[in-house]
């Protein structure tokens, strides 16, 4: 064993030593004939930043989308294995994916609010899940929380569209924090954003990570450095690697890894 | 840099594209016009109808000329214009305002050129009016042979006014000898109608043989008033009476149409929408919904007179609803339903993923994603396909046929199990009628035909630019 592995695995041993939120073990995912996940097995602690990063089609939107099984909107998809979340199997017999949806929310690569009204986007997740608090201020909670509070107080009722893409994507931060998950799912959530506007979504996860376990699809890597504790490189389908971000991109235990994050392919 | 030549193809292109387009729209333009033409007369119609006339065609044989025709009041109302200008039923119309008429039509452009006003109608008088009754008798000298003798003459009548008297022989009438009592009319009637005004009557009066200058023409003025928007009003708004053009109206047929319609769009539309939502979001891919998609496909072209077979077999005959506007609107909404389902499942597959996704990751179920977002967002594009069939429903006039409806009735449908007509329906019965005025009617009803789809498609713009500014 190389001394590269060996610290590999040291670290993945003292990821998983801390309280796993997910326990991926030997998952696999197919859409039709096509195999999307190839076997991967991976523990995401909690309360940590964890990032997947990779080259496109790899397979990391397909990952982390599985967490919550979004992947059930799209017929033909198949998988095998399993996802402990907080020890239940997420695809289980007995487990309800609306259930699952919310206890863990999703923000989409693409901003997307409904097109209503500021206030009812935030408030649509807490309506449909019979919230019966006072409405106003978990909104007002919600959007403090996405820190487009004090932007958007005074146009509560303009229509979600009309706000700017950076917003756009704030509200609907504010709309998946408002029912409380538990974890936050990003897929590649400042890909269609200027650099201030992701320098603003950057700062919410710092912030957000004292309170929510939250997982990050990425193709940046400097994104991932900057706001993860924990990375995995996919390639291929395959959980290539998985480390302490730190440890990751400065000693990776792959040659894969490595060629990827020097720019050498990707 | 493109090649130029690929530019000039695109010019060609488009100049056909707009060529196609300015014919289409010339068509388009050219059908319209001749309807509106053809429904022109309407208001002279209604002007007749309203001055307590009803015409009629009819015609008598002349010796060497066949057939005359000649326009007859089939009607004249009570206490109208008409009647106190002198006119009564069967009188036969001659001029009016100084142009001779032949059949109604020409009563009817005649006015039309006249514009409102006082008109001068002439007229030949009924035979009890003409020269009061005649009596067939043994002729005088030469029995066995028929003559005709005046019995009483009216005060005023043109035969006082000409000195006839009772008890004289009609012996020939313009030059033709009368043989019976009603032809000794129709002779005057046939004479006036080819020329000559004043008649030569050849009498026998106590054995002698007298020749008469005789003037059958009676004159008086009838006020005639043509009102092109209340004329539509009265045909849209009336029952009618079916036998003369002039009184007949739209209203039962266009009660029919919307009940028929309506009673299509309750089962239609839910159910449509509905089986397009569970074909488009609950159901698996297997088998039995590839089946069924093909069933539905195949059923979007049947002919529609087989579904009128299907409507009479089952909703008229097995379940009893008989020849009524449930029955009616049952079939329609056979027809339809299929189309819904189409375009109701395109407009769904529209939808993009992500509004799904949306509703989705904040822990919608699957009916409340349904609901609060994605049937919103395919709105538009299902009322597109709804206000089509509504269209094409309010069009079809073949499986109501097949079904038993009938072309025309004389009430209004109360129930939904009162039989019924259609407007399309009442289109065809006036179309294949022979007497004059009923392709007018025809040409107006196709006319509100046709500013019913107007109103329908315009609803459904607004609609959609409604719905689609709250999404866009």
């Amino acid at each position: 064993m190389s001394r590269e592995e060996t610290a590999s695995a040291q670290a993945v041993e003292a990821a998983a030593a801390e309280k796993a939120v997910f326990q991926i073990r030997s998952f696999s995912l197919w859409y039709g004939d096509q195999q999307a996940l190839k076997d991967v097995s991976l523990d995401i602690p909690e309360r940590r930043v964890t990032a997947i990063i990779g080259p496109s089609g790899c397979g990391k939107s397909t990952l982390i989308r599985a967490l919550n099984r979004m992947n059930d909107l799209i017929p033909s998809v198949r998988t095998q294995g399993q996802i402990l979340f907080r020890g239940t199997d997420l695809y289980g017999r007995g487990t309800d994916p609306v259930e699952v949806r919310r206890r863990i929310g999703m923000v989409f690569q693409k901003p997307n609010p409904f097109p209503k009204s500021v206030f009812e986007n935030v408030a649509f997740g807490l309506r449909i899940n019979g919230f019966r608090g006072d409405l106003k201020a978990r909104v007002q909670w919600a959007l403090e929380k996405a820190a487009l509070w004090e932007e958007v107080q005074d146009q509560l009722h303009k229509s979600g569209f009309d706000l700017s893409g950076g917003q756009q994507q704030r509200l609907c931060l504010a709309r998946a924090l408002a029912v409380q998950p538990e974890v936050l799912l990003m897929d590649e959530p400042c890909s269609a954003l200027d650099p201030i506007a992701t320098g603003k979504i950057e700062d919410l996860i710092h912030q957000l990570k004292e309170e929510i376990t939250i997982v990050i699809v990425t193709h940046n890597m400097q994104q991932a450095a900057r706001v993860s504790d924990h990375t995995a490189f996919m390639l291929l389908g395959e959980l290539i690697e998985f480390a302490p971000t730190k440890i990751l991109f400065t000693r990776p235990g792959d040659p894969r890894t490595e060629a990827y994050i020097t720019g050498r392919f990707g | 840099m493109r090649p130029k030549w690929r530019k000039g193809r695109g010019t060609v292109f488009g100049a056909l594209s707009v060529g196609a387009l300015m014919v289409g729209l010339l068509a388009l333009a050219t059908m319209i016009a001749a309807t509106v033409l053809q429904a022109r007369r309407l208001t002279a119609m209604d002007a007749t109808s309203q001055a307590g006339l009803a015409l009629s065609l009819r015609s008598v044989e002349v010796p060497g000329r066949e057939f005359v025709p000649y326009v007859v009041a089939a009607q004249v109302d009570p206490d109208s214009a008409a009647e106190r200008a002198g006119l009564s039923r069967g009188d036969v119309l001659v001029g009016v305002g100084g142009s001779a008429v032949s059949r109604p039509d020409e009563v009817w452009d005649a006015l039309g050129k006249l514009g409102p006003g006082s008109s001068t109608v002439s007229w030949i008088p009924k035979p009890e009016k003409l020269w009061g009754p005649l009596r067939a008798v043994v002729h005088p000298e030469r029995p066995g042979e028929l003559g005709v003798t005046l019995a009483a003459v009216p005060v005023g009548s043109p035969a006082e006014r000409a000195g006839l008297r009772p008890g004289d022989a009609l012996i020939s009438v313009a030059g033709l000898p009368v043989t019976g009592t009603r032809q000794a009319w129709e002779l005057v009637v046939g004479a006036v109608r080819q020329g000559p005004q004043v008649l030569t009557l050849v009498i026998e009066r106590g054995r002698e043989r007298q020749e008469l200058a005789f003037d059958p023409i009676v004159q008086g003025e009838i006020p005639f008033q043509p009102e092109l928007w209340r004329a539509w009003g009265r045909f849209l708004t009336r029952i009618g009476d079916p036998r003369y053009p002039e009184r007949a109206g739209l209203l039962s047929a266009l009660v029919g149409s919307l009940l028929v319609v309506g009673v299509m769009a309750l089962f239609a539309f839910p159910l449509g929408v509905g089986a397009a939502v569970y074909l488009e979001e609950y159901a698996s891919q297997n088998w039995f919904t590839e089946v069924l998609q093909v069933l539905i496909a195949n059923l979007a072209g049947m002919p529609s007179a087989v579904v009128g077979i299907f409507g009479l077999e089952i909703f008229a005959r097995s379940w009893g609803l008989g020849r009524s506007v449930f029955a009616g609107g049952l079939t329609l909404a056979l027809l339809v339903l299929p189309m819904t389902i189409v375009a109701a499942r395109e407009a769904l597959r529209t939808v993009p993923r992500w509004v799904r996704e949306a509703a989705a990751s904040v822990g919608a179920t699957p009916w409340q994603v349904i609901r609060f977002h994605v049937l919103p967002y395919a709105l538009p594009g299902i009322f597109t396909g709804i206000i089509l069939a509504l269209a094409r429903a309010l069009g079809e006039a073949a499986p109501l046929l097949l079904l038993g409806a009938f072309l025309y009735v004389t009430y209004v449908p109360q129930s939904l199990l009162d039989s019924f007509t259609i407007v399309p329906l009442q289109i065809f019965d006036w179309a294949t009628k022979p007497q004059d005025g009923f392709a007018e009617l025809a040409a107006a009803a196709i006319l509100v035909l046709i500013a019913m789809h107007l109103v329908l498609n315009s609803i459904a713009i607004v609609l959609r630019n409604r719905y689609q500014r709250r999404w866009a």
